[in-house]
């Protein structure tokens, strides 16, 4: 009686101890994130101390008013919504493809997709710029005299990133959902189809409510990936389209980088993906399994 | 709510005292001359630097009220400024009809034509041309902006030059001044030769040890990740010790001794010997300073003394948001090994960089006339010293005789005087059309010198080799 | 009853865009990498100049190097954080008071953009202002700057690697043991197996596919890194890694034709190295049809 309550008090203070310990860790730089978002940058620049001193906020009204962070927020909010929408439409189509129809060198086909996330991407700029600027571009659109479009590029748009963004969450996408959707017995198709149902039917009634929480995890994944994305959206945008990474960049100038702004601004940047996260935990590990929950 | 009002109001201020800035007179030039390109937009890609702020916040804005031409700004970081510029000019995309062009990386930007001639379009289109626009009323700095002809391609936007920086409270104190003389045998100073300097920077380090102060004697860009070390070495202590034009050999096109160059010869190995020796007294974070950290630990006070670039100079003697030594800043001409200045006053040399950009207007703008304007707006002579006063830069030399830069010139105790008297001894990156290529090359073999992986000797030569290789490669090699 | 063509017409659009956005842009490159090819060069556009670049690659030393710094990167990094993962799994499969906050705290980090992680730790870690060093300094006389020792910024890379993937590892894994059945976990305790058999002869079987796919993505991963450890170290000695050299090849040096190659090669080798893990996990799955 008594050594088993010894144990259980001796593994209740090891497990906290052990996330307490995780915890703080896993806040310090978060926290050391805040701190300097609350400071001056004479402030910055004296010895460290991770207290905080006081709450002075002038680095967030002073990226909250700013009209260009605005803009920023709204294209990153968009572009990432967008992709993540996008990714989870297609990559249930293409999983649903991949995993029911005997498709000549399916395997390959799969390996192929995957490989498009490998691709080292600065190299890629370029032709992806020539290819924004040049190949996707619309002189003009004359219909009864007017003018619609005038020189209309995929350059500086949100769809743009949105369309480009797919080439490295879609694999990710259908190799998450392969396993989710590969563990849907076949026969609930069939039966489904034998009461009537279509294709779109059986996507519908069957497939979306089953693999429902590997979707959720594939939107979240999606969206945090394109949300946080930083080398195509410097390059491919300039504007009007530019997003909320880029704007982190800016910070770092010739004549200093205001550290305590950067900072700021990287708290905001970080309120919306964490509160997704916290709404969709459950998901998020059920969503996670790439398969492994085949009975 | 009492300070919004007051911000708002200074803002009205602002606001009133720049339309004051160009006569009414004028008023009417600028609306005739742009009158067929009313409405357009005109975009540029530029840093967010207090100079470009000021153009996207105050001059564009008065420049659209004046023309009805709109200016769109697109800020972005130092790194992606060049590839994004060079993507669309190379790819000829049109995207900016004006660039800032880094002083630096002219050359290369004239070698491959992709600027459009401002002298030549100023004359081709008499009707655009502003009275008040005078090329030759720029400084020196934009002689650097200059093909062989004289002709002009960027209206300058910001200049400095990088000065020697000292803590006048440290220097003046007559304790530690009594204390040095005691260690040294001689009174202490701001540096005038590469021994006192050095002598400074041990004595400070040493001081700041015994008071338990974070403060050492001298700052070092020595970022091991980053070009801004290597510009150090090249632009900076390279030329004070004599070393030129990154001891490479134009008409050789060799960068070693052997073959004209002289980037393995002996005076660059004493300055990068020099340099790297300086290390033990500087800030810990000197390994990882670029150009505006050493600023910040300079500002933080942090080092005694130290080689900072100008456009740095103004915010750390003047600004207490970011600076904990306001007032106490000493600026002065940089040290220089015996026979530089003399090189530099007979055009034979040169004592450091004129550092700074401009503003050119790619072939690929499909709105040339329309930037052609804004760039005389921002190249008129009545905009210039509210400018200089928000961004301590200075291209006009109209702009010394100003009443408030003769304010804020006692402020920072003589930058301003020291850039129009001295700001001719400093010169403009040497004429290479290969500029980052072999700058990128050089940087590896700097990183290990500084690391201590290599000697200054055995790093200099192995990166004489191989700026030779890479010439050879792109073609400019003997 | 399934007709491959609407297999193919399903799959389509994603064809579509991966071959426009990533395919397209792969032939550009694989085109350029044959090419001698620098904007900046006396010589203007492209010239044929065959398999040169990739002879020159093989004796870049530069090159070898930060493929060696890449791969010592991705082994350190993704080996904690799968040990590390693995173990907080574990701990979350049991209940108890708190563990959701836990849990969402211990997401956090993933949420944070790259370039912004990398401005974090440049923060923690540059002295001057980093409380690391300066803490390092006063409490164990240690001198830590990621500028001056390169094994310290490779260190200081992994760590806020680490730090920022862990979480991902963490819930991969701990889908992959709540998928795992109870019976087989009690019928070994039955039959007298202690943990560690348990674990190796039970849990691991059973947690492979998920363990090999989490190891695949975080080595794709991991080998592109560029923004974060850009921002904290500028890609100096002990950083250099691929992903950052191919950078300064192809922006700052504007050598396309050699950065070009380098991309096809380094690309070439992940597909390798994944390919063969790819094999591992089918291979086991096929196993398991048996």
């Amino acid at each position: 009686m008594t050594t088993s309550t010894q144990q259980r008090i001796g593994r209740f203070f090891t497990t906290y101890g052990i996330w307490i310990f995780m915890t703080v860790l896993t806040l310090l730089p978060i926290w050391w994130m805040f701190v300097v978002s609350m400071r001056t940058r004479v402030e910055l620049f004296a010895r460290p101390n991770l207290a905080l001193s006081r709450l002075w906020l002038e680095n967030y009204s002073n990226v909250l008013t700013d009209s260009t962070f605005q803009r920023y927020m709204t294209n990153s909010l968009v572009v990432s919504t967008g992709n993540a929408l996008l990714v989870m439409v297609l990559a249930l189509l293409a999983t649903y493809a991949l995993s029911r129809y005997k498709l000549a060198g399916r395997d390959n086909i799969f390996f192929w997709l995957i490989t498009n996330r490998m691709a080292p991407p600065a190299a890629f700029l370029l032709p992806l710029f020539i290819m924004f600027t040049r190949t996707f571009r619309i002189e003009e659109i004359t219909i009864f005299d007017v003018t619609l479009v005038q020189g209309w590029t995929l350059y500086d748009t949100q769809i743009g990133l949105i369309l480009l963004y797919c080439v490295f969450n879609l694999p990710f996408a259908i190799w998450l959902l392969k396993g989710v959707i590969d563990g849907i017995p076949i026969e609930l198709d069939d039966a489904a189809m034998i009461d009537g149902a279509g294709l779109l039917g059986v996507l519908r009634y069957v497939i979306l409510p089953l693999s429902a929480p590997g979707l959720a995890v594939t939107a979240i994944l999606s969206w945090i990936f394109a949300w946080n994305e930083y080398l195509f959206a410097a390059n491919l945008t300039s504007v009007n389209a530019r997003t909320i990474t880029t704007a982190l960049a800016e910070f770092v100038t010739v004549t200093g980088t205001n550290w305590g702004e950067l900072a700021a601004m990287s708290m905001i940047t970080l309120i919306p993906s964490a509160i997704i996260v916290i709404l969709a935990q459950r998901y998020i590990v059920m969503g996670l399994t790439f398969g492994a929950v085949k009975e | 709510m009492k300070k919004l009002f007051t911000i708002v109001l200074l803002l009205a201020f602002a606001l009133l005292a720049n339309m004051s800035l160009v006569t009414a007179d004028h008023h009417g030039w600028w609306a005739e001359a742009a009158a067929p390109y009313a409405g357009t937009t005109i975009r540029g890609v530029s840093e967010s630097t207090p100079p470009s702020n000021y153009v996207a916040d105050v001059l564009a804005p008065l420049f659209t009220e004046y023309t009805g031409i709109n200016v769109e700004f697109e800020t972005t970081s130092w790194d992606q400024m060049y590839s994004k510029a060079i993507n669309d000019m190379e790819a000829n995309t049109g995207i900016y009809d004006f660039v800032y062009i880094e002083q630096d990386i002219i050359y290369s930007y004239l070698a491959q034509d992709y600027l459009v001639n401002l002298t030549q379009a100023a004359a081709d289109h008499p009707d655009l041309a502003f009275a008040d626009y005078d090329e030759a009323a720029f400084t020196s700095f934009a002689d650097y902006f200059k093909n062989a002809d004289g002709d002009l391609f960027g209206v300058p936007m910001e200049a400095f030059v990088k000065v020697y920086l000292y803590r006048k409270d440290l220097f003046e104190n007559a304790d530690i001044q009594a204390a040095f003389e005691a260690d040294y045998g001689y009174p202490l100073t701001p540096a005038e030769t590469f021994e006192q300097y050095r002598d400074n920077a041990e004595f400070f380090t040493g001081y700041g040890e015994g008071m338990d102060m974070d403060l050492w004697g001298t700052t070092v860009q020595g970022s091991t990740g980053h070009p801004a070390s290597t510009y150090e070495f090249l632009e900076s202590i390279g030329p004070s010790f004599g070393l030129y034009n990154w001891g490479i050999n134009l008409e050789t096109g060799s960068a070693q001794s052997a073959n004209g160059g002289a980037l393995d010869g002996d005076t660059a190995v004493e300055a990068l010997s020099y340099w790297v020796g300086l290390l033990p007294f500087a800030p810990p974070e000197a390994t990882s300073s670029t150009w505006d950290e050493v600023a910040s630990s300079f500002a933080a006070g942090r080092a005694a003394q130290g080689w900072v670039y100008g456009e740095n100079a103004a915010w750390i003697a003047t600004d207490e948001t970011r600076s904990a030594i306001t007032g106490n800043v000493g600026v002065r001409l940089p040290v220089t090994a015996p026979g530089v200045i003399e090189d530099a006053e007979m055009g034979n040399g040169y004592i450091g960089y004129y550092d700074g950009g401009a503003f050119g207007i790619p072939h690929s703008s499909r709105n040339k006339e329309a930037t052609l304007l804004w760039l005389q707006f921002i190249g008129q002579p009545s905009v210039q010293a509210e400018w200089a006063a928000a961004g301590a830069r200075i291209t006009h030399t109209a702009t010394f005789d100003d009443p408030l830069i003769a304010e804020q010139d006692t402020k920072v105790d003589g930058y301003y005087t020291l850039l129009e008297e001295q700001g001719p001894l400093f010169a403009g990156a040497p004429p290479f059309p290969f500029h980052a290529q072999v700058r990128e090359i050089i940087d590896p073999f700097i990183h290990r010198v500084i690391l201590g992986e290599l000697t200054a000797a055995e790093g200099l030569s192995q990166a004489a080799a191989a700026v030779d290789e890479e010439l050879a490669r792109l073609g400019y090699g003997g | 009853m399934r007709n491959p063509r609407t297999g193919w017409l399903l799959l389509s659009p994603t064809l579509i865009i991966l071959i426009i956005f990533g395919f397209a842009p792969f032939l550009y490159v694989l085109f350029v990498g044959f090419n001698q090819w620098n904007v900046f060069s006396a010589e203007d556009g492209l010239i044929f100049n065959g398999l040169d670049n990739f002879r020159r690659l093989v004796f870049d030393e530069d090159f070898l190097h930060s493929v060696g710094l890449t791969l010592r990167f991705a082994i350190f990094a993704i080996g904690s954080q799968i040990v590390l993962g693995f173990l907080l799994a574990q701990m979350l499969t049991r209940n108890f008071p708190g563990k959701s906050i836990f849990r969402v705290i211990h997401t956090l980090p993933l949420m944070v953009a790259p370039i912004a992680v990398g401005a974090i730790w440049r923060l923690l870690v540059i002295p001057g202002f980093g409380p690391v060093p300066f803490f390092l300094d006063r409490w164990f006389d240690f001198d830590y700057r990621i500028g001056t020792y390169p094994d310290q910024a490779m260190l200081t890379s992994v760590i806020m690697d680490v730090w920022h993937w862990t979480p991902f590892v963490t819930l991969t894994m701990l889908a992959g043991l709540s998928a795992i059945p109870r019976e087989p976990v009690e019928q070994a305790k039955v039959d007298g197996a202690n943990r560690l058999q348990v674990f190796w002869y039970v849990t691991l079987p059973f947690l492979r596919p998920v363990l090999l796919t989490t190891v695949f993505i975080r080595i794709m991963d991991a080998i592109r890194t560029v923004d974060e450890v850009w921002m904290l170290a500028g890609g100096g000695p002990g950083t250099r890694f691929t992903g950052i050299y191919i950078w300064r090849v192809v922006f700052p040096r504007t050598d396309y034709g050699y950065g070009s190659s380098i991309s096809i090669i380094t690309l070439y080798l992940t597909i390798v190295l994944c390919w063969l893990l790819f094999i591992a996990i089918s291979g086991k799955s096929k196993d398991e049809v048996e």
